[in-house]
């Protein structure tokens, strides 16, 4: 038999739910065997209370995991009703998540695996970069990132980077030019990929954007992760709702995914 | 408190209990089998699986709506020999352990249904019986294109018939329902799975795009359970061979609702995806609603609605 989902079903209880940006909010949750299950990468799928008129689970990643505390912290947009009610979940508010799901990132092993990395997200797609960075800093691997969003009050991320001991260059470009350049960031990626040495290359955000990351991670070379982001029902291999097309045919997200090797990826 | 009996007989496969899960919400069961105690339920059914493997439909396959949710997954499946390979000795375990398994068989064609159903009888000696979907509403062929007629279904049926003598099942589109049971019936199905997804649609207005890759998709969830009653109700009118109730279950109520109309077990499905073990607490809601009522075996119960 194929080996089932790691995912479990784990009570939490909320402690604290901020705004840390226009319509996104940080969740942090006490949900201890979680927290210590959890690698950067991977998501989880939330139950939220209340009278739905939406009934599936909410698939999100997250920005940190703190196993000694048990505690997770997740970014999250509202963008429908789900969202709407889980931004309104206040401390010691309970309910269940699902999860650990899919496969992570592939993290290099250390500074000797990999010299120096380039993170590469936009909008939303920020917060699974920011646990993988964590990551990195732990295993003494340098970094270079390009973040971008929509204006300056929809970006996150950067103050959590740049306090990583790893860190490099924070290259920050928003739409509007409120916040960085007013650029893509797939721009600055572009050319420090074609101008340093690097043994890694992420990136999670829009499937445009990360098409032209994988590209020009391909012509410099450079191994290339992608995080992808699918509608999702259940999250643990059971629907084949989440399907991603790649070389080697259909692919769960939920299993096979949500990282995928950016070379084998058809449709973005 | 009095023993109640559970144990039903849908169409030659003997369950335990009423409970069994819809085709496409329980994978091939193992799954599940880290999130719940699947030897619980008195059969599951799996997802369809063709002759040949199929690749489904492209993304978006999945939108929520209120109440319920829409797909657009086309059947994508590894075939009837991978399925075997792969999940059939976890399947073989679950049998031996006291739960039925019924295996989904898809085609496009009645030659499609006729060519995987023979490679599941040949490599499934495991499974209590097979459920032939004739309801897919996202296929181009096959699926609810010979399903939704009675003359179309019933050739499908008796095809089938012709390969084995096991209990076969027919998965009902919810089109012309009383016509299409009687056709079925008469064609030699065992008993009927009814509903499948009712066809919708669901579009995104600013971008004037459906929310699936596809135009349509298969309506499921609590939503659809009123209307799944009515159908399971109309079928127990015109037919003797059982009924499974599919559509929405969410509760024992909601089941218990499909055993009053006529069905002698129910199929959870969209629950599944939201709460993996929500069938069996749907089960133990169930039997307590038996108890309730007072009756001593749950076959009592069937289709004993009053009006």
């Amino acid at each position: 038999m194929p080996t089932p989902s790691p995912a479990r079903v784990h009570e939490f209880s909320v402690v604290s739910n901020i705004e840390i940006a226009d319509a996104v909010f940080a969740l942090t949750i006490e949900a201890p065997a979680l927290a210590a299950a959890l690698r950067p990468g991977q998501f989880m799928n939330f139950a939220v209370p209340g009278n739905a008129q939406s009934l599936l689970r909410i698939p999100l990643s997250y920005a940190a995991a703190d196993p000694a505390a048990g505690t997770v912290e997740i970014w999250f947009a509202v963008v429908g009703d789900g969202t709407r009610r889980l931004s309104q979940m206040a401390p010691y508010d309970t309910s269940t998540v699902l999860g650990p799901g899919g496969n992570g990132w592939g993290v290099p092993a250390g500074p000797e695996a990999c010299e120096r990395a380039l993170l590469v997200a936009g909008g939303i797609g920020i917060p699974p970069i920011v646990a993988l960075a964590r990551e990195l800093s732990r295993r003494e691997i340098p970094f270079d990132a390009c973040l971008g969003a929509a204006s300056a009050n929809r970006l996150v991320g950067v103050p959590e980077l740049e306090a990583l001991p790893t860190c490099g260059d924070v290259h920050v470009c928003t739409d509007d030019g409120t916040a960085g350049t007013k650029a893509f960031c797939t721009d600055p990626a572009a050319l420090l990929l074609s101008n340093k040495a690097y043994g890694y290359a992420a990136t999670c955000g829009p499937g445009v954007m990360m098409k032209k990351v994988a590209s020009a991670a391909a012509a410099a070379g450079v191994p290339c992760e992608a995080s992808l982001e699918r509608m999702m029902a259940c999250g643990f291999g059971a629907c084949n709702t989440c399907n991603v097309e790649t070389v080697d045919g259909m692919k769960g997200a939920c299993m096979c995914g949500p990282v995928f090797d950016a070379t084998k990826v058809v449709v973005w | 408190m009095s023993e109640l009996k559970t144990a039903v007989d849908f169409g030659g496969v003997k369950m335990k209990n009423p409970v069994n899960t819809a085709s496409g919400t329980f994978g091939y069961g193992w799954q599940f089998s880290e999130l719940m105690d699947v030897s619980r339920l008195g059969a599951i059914t799996t997802k369809g699986c063709a002759a040949e493997p199929w690749a489904g439909n492209p993304a978006p396959r999945m939108t929520e709506v209120r109440g319920g949710m829409m797909n657009s997954v086309g059947l994508q499946n590894p075939g009837v020999e991978a399925f075997a390979r792969d999940s059939g000795p976890w399947l073989a375990d679950l049998t031996a352990s006291g739960t039925q398994v019924i295996c989904q068989v898809a085609g496009h064609s009645t030659e499609e249904y006729v060519a995987a159903l023979e490679l599941f009888c040949e490599l499934c000696p495991w499974a209590a019986g097979f459920e032939i979907n004739v309801s897919c509403p996202n296929l181009a062929a096959g699926g609810a294109a010979c399903g939704s007629t009675p003359e179309g279904a019933a050739d499908v049926m008796r095809a089938c018939r012709r390969v084995t003598d096991r209990p076969l099942f027919v998965k009902m589109a919810p089109v012309r329902v009383p016509e299409i049971a009687r056709a079925l019936e008469d064609a030699g199905a065992d008993g009927l799975t009814l509903i499948n997804s009712i066809p919708g649609m669901s579009i995104d207005v600013r971008t004037r795009r459906s929310k699936l890759s596809k135009p349509t998709g298969g309506l499921s969830g609590p939503l659809c359970h009123p209307i799944a009653v009515r159908m399971v109700w109309e079928a127990a009118q015109v037919v003797e061979i059982p009924i499974c109730g599919v559509g929405g279950i969410m509760s024992g109520e909601d089941a218990a609702e499909f055993i009053l109309a006529g069905a002698t077990c129910v199929g959870v499905g969209m629950a599944n995806l939201v709460e993996p073990g929500a069938a069996i607490r749907i089960l133990e809601e169930l039997e307590g609603w038996a108890r309730a009522q007072g009756v001593s075996d749950i076959n009592e119960l069937v289709g004993a609605l009053e009006w």
